[in-house]
Parts: C-alpha cells; sequence; structure tokens
C-alpha cells in the first residue's frame, strides 16, 4: 500500500529553508539536479559557521558545491573540522565491506556530539545511497528502511542535526523507492528561481522545465521570460507544471505563445496538470489561439510517477 | 470568396420551409458543409422534411447556439474553420426574445459584423426573420445588417438599406449612455502590480453572489483592461465597480486619449500572438464590454450578469 500513497503530508522545502530537525529526501532525475539541491546544502553550511558530514568515497573537490569553481579552501574546513568527508568503508561498512546500519548511526551520532564541542551551531548530514542499490544482487530495502528509519529517529527531534539523503531516482524501481522517501518527512527541492510572494518560478527536472506557482501578470512577465529562455537552451522540450498557476493574464498567454514560436519546428511547449481556472481562459480562447502550446498531463501528483 | 449574407423575412412555418429546405439542399449538392441553426418548432420541421443523408446537414438549436454574440461569431468561425476545404453554407436564425434593449443592441450589431469576420469566408448564410412575430425594429434591422434581402413575392436581391459594418457599429454606439453611479466604489491604479486590483474584483464579485467562474473571468478581464490602461493610458488610471440591477459592473478609466474603431475587439484574432487578442478575450470573458473615449479620456467597462449563461461558458 505503501506505493500507492500519494504525497501532500510531506512537507517540500527547498534547500535554503532546510533546518535542523529535518529529515530530508531526494530523489533526483540528473547530476544537474543534485548539485543544485546539495551545492546550496553543503555551501550554506561553510558560510554559516554550520559543520558538513558527507558520507561518501568521492574526493571532496567533486562533490557538489565543492568543485574547483566554487573557489572554496577544502583544506583549510578540513583542518578546522567544519567540512567532514568520510568514506563509506570508515562510516557505515564492516569487515567483510557490507553496510551495516548501525554503524552509520554510531558514525553521525559521533559527528554530531564533536560538532556541539567544535561550537558549530548546526551540522548537516548528507550521503547518497545509490551505491547500494547498484550493487550486483538483491538490494537489501529492509537493512536500508531500518537504517533510515534510525536516522530519522536520531535527527528529527534533534535541534542540531538535519540531514538529506539522496538516492539516483532511476536506480531502484518505484515501489522501492517510494518506501524509502516514507522513511523521511521532507521531500526537499531546489530553491525557487523566483518568488515574490505573488508568484513563484521553480526550476523542474524530468521533464526539465518549470514549475509556475501562483499568480503571472504583466509586472511579472519579464522575470518569468527571463527564466524561460533560461531552461528552454539545450534543444530539450519544455513542460511547464501550472498545476499550481491561479492566475495567468492574457499578455502571459501571449508570451507562452510568442516563446513557443521561436522554438524548432514542431516542438511544442507542454503545459501540465493545468488548474482549472487557466484551462477555462485557455479553452475559451481555443488552443489553436495558442500556437506551439500543448496539452500535456492531467493533474497528478508528480513526486507519485517515479522512475520510467 | 465573398460572402453571401441573406436575411430572409418569413410569414409562417410554410413560408420558412418552402425557402430554407431548397436552400440547404443547394449547399449539399454544391458540395458545401451544411449547418441549420434555427428555432424551434422549426428545427424539427426541417429535420422532418428533409432525409437523412451520408453528409449529413448539422443541426442546431438556437437557443443553444446563441446566448453570447461574440461566443457566436467565435463559435461559427470555429465551424467554418472545421469545414475547409469546403466552403460553409448556414441557416442562422438568431434568437430576438429573453434579451433586454441593450442586449438586442449586440445581437443587432452581431448581424452586421458577421460580413466582416465572414467577409471572405466564401460562405452563404441565410438568416430567417419571422415577420409575424418578430417587433417591426428587428425587422427593420435586418435589412440594414444583410447586404442581400429576400421577401418571397417583394424582394430577392441587395438590401437597399444595407449599411457597412464600420458606419453600422458607429450608430450602435452613438446612443449609448455612460452615467456612473455616485456610490460605486472607487480603487485608484497607481503601481504596475495588480494583485491588489485583482483581489479587489474578486471580493465585490463573491459579494455579488456571482458564481466562481464568471467571477474568475471578470477578474482576468479586468486585470487586462488595467494593465492596457498602465501600458498605453495616461493617469490618473482608476477603476469604479457597483451594482446595477442583477448586474455587476466594473469601469476602469485612464485620461488618455485614444479612437477606437467600431469593430475595436469584435474581429476574433486568428492568434494570441495578432494585436487585438487581449480585447477581443475581454469580450468573451463577460457578459458585455464598452468603450468610450472621448476627450475626458478612455473608459473601458465591463458588465456581468448575476445568473450568467454565457460568461461561464
Amino acid at each position: 500500500m505503501i506505493s500507492e500513497r500519494e504525497t501532500p503530508w510531506f512537507a517540500k522545502r527547498p534547500v535554503s529553508d532546510v533546518r535542523p530537525g529535518d529529515h530530508g529526501w531526494l530523489a533526483y532525475s540528473g547530476f544537474e539536479e543534485r548539485d543544485r539541491v546539495i551545492g546550496p546544502f553543503v555551501q550554506e553550511a561553510l558560510r554559516t559557521n554550520e559543520k558538513v558530514v558527507y558520507v561518501t568515497d568521492a574526493p571532496a573537490e567533486r562533490l557538489p558545491g565543492l568543485g574547483p569553481r566554487h573557489r572554496i579552501d577544502l583544506d583549510a574546513y578540513g583542518r578546522t573540522g567544519q567540512l567532514r568527508v568520510i568514506s563509506r568503508r570508515d562510516a557505515c561498512l564492516d569487515r567483510r565491506g557490507e553496510f551495516e546500519p548501525s554503524m552509520m548511526l554510531d558514525t553521525l551520532a559521533r559527528e554530531v556530539d564533536e560538532a556541539f564541542d567544535q561550537g558549530f551551531r548546526a551540522v548537516r548530514i548528507t550521503t547518497d545511497y545509490s551505491w547500494l542499490v547498484n550493487r550486483p544482487g538483491p538490494p537489501d530495502l529492509g537493512r536500508m528502511l531500518g537504517c533510515e528509519h534510525r536516522v530519522g529517529d536520531a535527527v528529527s527531534p534533534s535541534t542540531m542535526a538535519m540531514a538529506i539523503c539522496q538516492i539516483d531516482r532511476h536506480a531502484c524501481p518505484r515501489d522501492e523507492l517510494n518506501a524509502l522517501r516514507d522513511t523521511h518527512e521532507v521531500l526537499v527541492e531546489v530553491n525557487p528561481e523566483f518568488d515574490d510572494g505573488i508568484l513563484k518560478i521553480v526550476r523542474t527536472f524530468e521533464p526539465d522545465g518549470l514549475r509556475v506557482e501562483g499568480e503571472l501578470d504583466a509586472a511579472r512577465h519579464a522575470v518569468f521570460a527571463e527564466k524561460l529562455a533560461q531552461v528552454s537552451g539545450d534543444r530539450r522540450r519544455v513542460h511547464l507544471d501550472l498545476s499550481r498557476l491561479g492566475f495567468i493574464d492574457l499578455g502571459g498567454l501571449h508570451l507562452l505563445a510568442r516563446h513557443a514560436t521561436g522554438l524548432p519546428a514542431g516542438e511544442p511547449l507542454v503545459l501540465d496538470h493545468l488548474a482549472p481556472d487557466v484551462e477555462n481562459v485557455i479553452e475559451m480562447v481555443g488552443w489553436h489561439r495558442l500556437p506551439g502550446l500543448a496539452r500535456g498531463g492531467e493533474r497528478t501528483l508528480p513526486d507519485t510517477k517515479g522512475s520510467t | 470568396m465573398a460572402l453571401e449574407h441573406k436575411a430572409f423575412l418569413y410569414r409562417g412555418i410554410d413560408d420558412f420551409l418552402s425557402v430554407t429546405v431548397p436552400y440547404l439542399q443547394s449547399g449539399l449538392e454544391k458540395d458545401q458543409a451544411v449547418i441549420a441553426v434555427v428555432r424551434e418548432p422549426n428545427l424539427t420541421a426541417l429535420k422532418d422534411v428533409l432525409p437523412a443523408r451520408d453528409t449529413p446537414i448539422q443541426y442546431f438549436d438556437s437557443a443553444e447556439f446563441y446566448r453570447h454574440p461574440v461566443h457566436t461569431l467565435r463559435d461559427y468561425q470555429t465551424v467554418v474553420k472545421q469545414s475547409r476545404p469546403r466552403s460553409l453554407c448556414a441557416l442562422a436564425e438568431p434568437v430576438w426574445d429573453g434579451w433586454d434593449e441593450r442586449q438586442t443592441l449586440e445581437w443587432i450589431r452581431y448581424e452586421s459584423l458577421i460580413n466582416v469576420v465572414f467577409g471572405s469566408s466564401g460562405a452563404r448564410a441565410l438568416c430567417p426573420y419571422d415577420t409575424t412575430t418578430l417587433p417591426p425594429g428587428i425587422v427593420a434591422e435586418a435589412r440594414r445588417t444583410h447586404p442581400l434581402l429576400l421577401a418571397p413575392g417583394h424582394h430577392d436581391g441587395p438590401s437597399p438599406e444595407y449599411v457597412d459594418p464600420e458606419t453600422f457599429g458607429s450608430g450602435c454606439d452613438r446612443g449609448l449612455r455612460f452615467d456612473r453611479p455616485r456610490d460605486a466604489e472607487y480603487l485608484p491604479i497607481e503601481g504596475d502590480d495588480l494583485h491588489a486590483l485583482r483581489t479587489f474584483i474578486g471580493e465585490r464579485a463573491d459579494k455579488h453572489g456571482l458564481a466562481q467562474q464568471p467571477a474568475r473571468n471578470l477578474v482576468t478581464a479586468a486585470n487586462e483592461v488595467a494593465a492596457n490602461a498602465l501600458q498605453h493610458g495616461t493617469p490618473p488610471i482608476g477603476l469604479w465597480t457597483w451594482q446595477d440591477g442583477g448586474d455587476l459592473v466594473c469601469e476602469i478609466g485612464d485620461h488618455g486619449f485614444w479612437r477606437p474603431g467600431p469593430l475595436t475587439g469584435f474581429i476574433p484574432p486568428d492568434t494570441a500572438l495578432q494585436p487585438g487578442f487581449g480585447l477581443w478575450t475581454v469580450r468573451l470573458l463577460v457578459d458585455l464590454m464598452e468603450l468610450r473615449a472621448g476627450w475626458d479620456g478612455t473608459f473601458v467597462r465591463l458588465r456581468v450578469h448575476c445568473s450568467s449563461p454565457g460568461a461561464g461558458r
């Protein structure tokens, strides 16, 4: 039944709103999405006297937000203990190289305790579990679920620790993905591209595009056009998730149609999950008066789609 | 190809059938797409008389088709487009009862607009007017809005009283009154952010008891007119709302000088990219949009009936 469960009871939160006590979940569709979430998560910690604990076998300079172009002095952060990049072997593998949840918990508990003594005001924990399900042989889902429950139990009451558990959403079947997701209270997503309290624009991945929430009007056409142009590069098909768009002005429809006419021949701008008030206006003028716009998916909850 | 737009003045149902049946059959013979939009009991009588065919006639009840003149123009245009490459042969009988004086004027204007919207469509339209029941004024206007006139036994050819649509439209607007009650609520429009205006209209629509769909449509329409005023008008810009009987009225004014033509916003644009898309859509969204542009500024008045059959569609 768990895989059938829909998601409204989850808190969906942009990465910069993750707070101590949050046990967050990120099922990313690709490295771009991962880096746009984990990058800010890590960088904000280093900027604000918070400690980062990253369990990974990758070298620090290859991690999201820590690459050379960010010009971060990794050695200095390593020396002060603010940046802890811990290998899987040291963090959570037993002598035979098997994943050992209790060891992971001990590692995290130790790092959090130390952070308190070191004077950090919070600890940001993250690791990518894709390797566990990518290994040859059947993945040990029960073991992972048990671990995640216990991480949740450790993090949620904490006033210092927050965690984002990452997984490649294509790494395991949908029901397993949902089962893992359901051990988390917070779904973490990218920070909005724009949010002024009236209009919110959020980058989406898979499909590539934007989620447009609130009200789109003339005062906000310029910023919307700019974000739409940005996401439309790279010759990819762009979807707009309009499930939470309560209002679009007629100039906004004009803007969408004008954008669509600039796309390569035959490549539509897809409008997904139209809210009734917006759909009503489009139907009244007729889809054929909006050349290049295509009706996409009906209203569903994106997180129940899973991997394909 | 030019439009053939003919008023047919008939007396009683036998007279009606004696012309409309051969007319529709001639459309089928010429391989035109044939549509009959007529009132009851004429509709049932036609269906009884005309045999079923492989290429059927599309029948509609006028009571369903003629609810809002701007919508009806749009719907006929859709029929014309869907029929291509065939041209359209339409029997088109408007509804003249159940409208107030102001609404009747818009339906008369509608007949005149047909000449513009379908001017080059190659369509034929025969518009029956029942002279035994319709007020003489309605029949007199039909002679002015149809280039061709058929009154069996009396006349079959160009209508001597026909007036071109621009001139006709100007005439329609000349008699309009634009009084505004003193207790109308006023909202100045100052910044370029119309969020507060939408909230204001939404609240007034709720208070007035509008259903959600016409209320949302009014918000979209008022927002568009206000955005136009901000873009093209001259301050001060503001909005008034008041109730007029069962109607909710909303007027947006600025002090700029604009000279809209008598056809402004009536002609359906091909796409949203064409100029005029905004005002045409505003006309679709509300029951009535009126324009007044003069020395004291430009004023756009939007009117929604409380139990509106048209605005929600």
